[in-house]
């Protein structure tokens, strides 16, 4: 009870001059910077000049309803949407300061920086250890010794080593649905990105798939900057350290995940996470 | 509290909860008010009821905890009705507490009927009104979620307190003055103490409207005007 009344009353530091900054988040480096960014599918206009900054090695919630432009905006931050036509995007997206919107920045490049697990598990029909080599020997040359050792690397971190060393051979597709999130998180691991977009990772699995991702994630961000797109509010309360609420394609509030689910500022923000929407 | 939540049936069990709460204090604020009137009418069967009676805050307070315990199970409350569900819990113990204490005065007043009776009883008269007062203002802060109003009752305290300390000396005045009188105003003491902590209570309650409303603790230093606990308490026995 005292340690409730605590966690509830211990309020972050008084918001910052700037808005689309993280609000009360300690003085992390920033990894990525969104500056008037805009993002157009055809004609209609999905993400609306969002400015934020999102920390190193913190873990990031993107929330808000159906249609709002979370996904969009986090498929901006690896210019996923670069493969389809008519869509387009204005402002900037600084990586480490660079501009990772400037078609001059490759999407090789890219990639081996920032990795992405999706919702519905994709793993390719191959191997286990095929699924996680692949992304390996398309980024880098190695040895087989070498290979095998990277995909240890990445099935551990992704803990899911120890359900699979026995089965490496075996396909891809024969793994629970958990289990294939995990080893999509560890193909993304795999090429030792810098930043990790999740969009809803656990929103097709069972309760324990989703604990053990949600602890997986707790881990993780000791090395990656983790951006997750979430629909489940309390996922988003359990895992993040920042949490930013989006509507009709803006970026409403972000700020501390603690501020924002105890006392939001902004009424759109408590209306939505209290259930009142609509 | 604004809107509407989607999920009807949980504005149904927020709303339940706050009159949970707002029953507890009616009885409980009664109850005080009755244990003051048996003091003064040395009656001690109506004192026994006011014992009994407290039962039922008791009772009240066990179904708001599970209520609470309820709302934070099912409905995984956030924000605003994260800090109603917590402030209730919180409120529910305080009014609890508030309703043991006015029983315990009620108690002593059965073998104060026995003593003969002694002048500083009227003070306590003085004492128990800033208590209701102060409790009925903080239900009432607490109903219409008026922080500002809250705020009021945090900061009167100190009266309750200063007329505390008043009593305190009056009463250890007469027991040098009359030994006789010990055993009456050692229960008189007592029953001003329970009443001094009633007013402590509402100012809990008021930290918790505070901080429902508001999101924020109510927690600069509050003035404290019972200073009977001092190593040298000033003027003692002068009055």
């Amino acid at each position: 009870m005292t340690d409730l009344a605590t966690a509830v009353h211990r309020g972050p530091a008084p918001a910052g001059s700037q808005p689309a900054a993280a609000q009360g988040a300690d003085a992390a480096r920033v990894k990525i910077a969104a500056r008037d960014l805009n993002f157009y599918y055809n004609d209609f206009h999905a993400v609306k000049n969002i400015r934020m900054d999102i920390p190193e090695r913190k873990v990031t919630a993107i929330i808000g309803p159906s249609g709002c432009g979370k996904s969009t905006l986090l498929r901006v931050f690896n210019r996923i949407y670069a493969i389809y036509p008519k869509l387009r995007a204005e402002g900037q997206v600084l990586l480490d300061g660079e501009n990772i919107l400037d078609p001059a920045y490759s999407l090789n490049r890219l990639r081996s920086k920032v990795g992405m697990v999706f919702q519905k598990p994709v793993p390719f029909p191959m191997t286990i250890h095929e699924n996680i080599a692949y992304g390996i020997r398309h980024h880098e040359t190695l040895s087989r010794a070498q290979i095998d050792e990277r995909v240890e690397q990445a099935l551990r971190a992704a803990a899911l080593w120890d359900e699979v060393k026995d089965k490496l051979k075996r396909s891809a597709l024969g793994l629970s649905g958990g289990q294939q999130q995990r080893l999509c998180i560890a193909r993304g691991i795999a090429l030792r990105p810098q930043v990790l977009l999740l969009d809803e990772p656990t929103s097709a699995l069972d309760p324990i798939a989703t604990g053990r991702i949600e602890q997986l994630i707790e881990e993780l961000k000791r090395d990656y900057t983790i951006v997750i797109v979430t629909h489940n509010m309390q996922q988003a309360a359990r895992v993040s350290d920042l949490t930013a609420f989006m509507y009709m394609g803006e970026l409403i509030e972000f700020g501390d995940t603690e501020k924002i689910f105890t006392k939001p500022d902004k009424k759109q923000t408590e209306d939505y996470i209290t259930g009142r929407f609509g | 509290m604004g809107n509407e939540h989607t999920i009807k049936s949980y504005d149904d069990e927020l709303a339940r909860l706050t009159a949970e709460i707002a029953r507890m204090g009616e009885l409980a604020a009664s109850q005080l008010e009755a244990a003051i009137d048996v003091v003064e009418r040395r009656d001690e069967r109506a004192a026994q009821r006011v014992v009994d009676n407290d039962e039922a805050i008791d009772a009240l307070e066990h179904e708001t905890s599970h209520d609470v315990v309820r709302l934070l199970a099912l409905r995984a409350p956030m924000a605003r009705d994260l800090r109603e569900v917590f402030a209730a819990l919180r409120i529910a113990a305080d009014i609890e507490r508030i309703g043991d204490y006015a029983a315990n005065v009620a108690k002593r007043s059965i073998p104060l009927s026995m003593a003969a009776p002694v002048a500083p009883a009227r003070g306590l008269r003085r004492l128990s009104e800033l208590a209701t007062v102060a409790v009925r203002k903080v239900l009432d802060a607490y109903r219409t979620r008026d922080a500002q109003k809250a705020h009021e009752v945090w900061d009167e305290d100190v009266h309750l307190d200063e007329a505390y300390t008043g009593l305190f000396r009056e009463l250890l005045t007469y027991m040098m003055e009359d030994p006789r009188s010990i055993t009456a105003c050692t229960h008189l003491l007592f029953m001003a103490k329970n009443i001094e902590r009633i007013g402590d209570h509402a100012t809990n309650i008021a930290e918790n409207v505070w901080f429902a409303v508001t999101g924020e603790p109510l927690q600069m230093p509050r003035k404290k005007g019972d200073v009977t606990a001092e190593p040298v308490m000033p003027r003692l026995g002068n009055r």
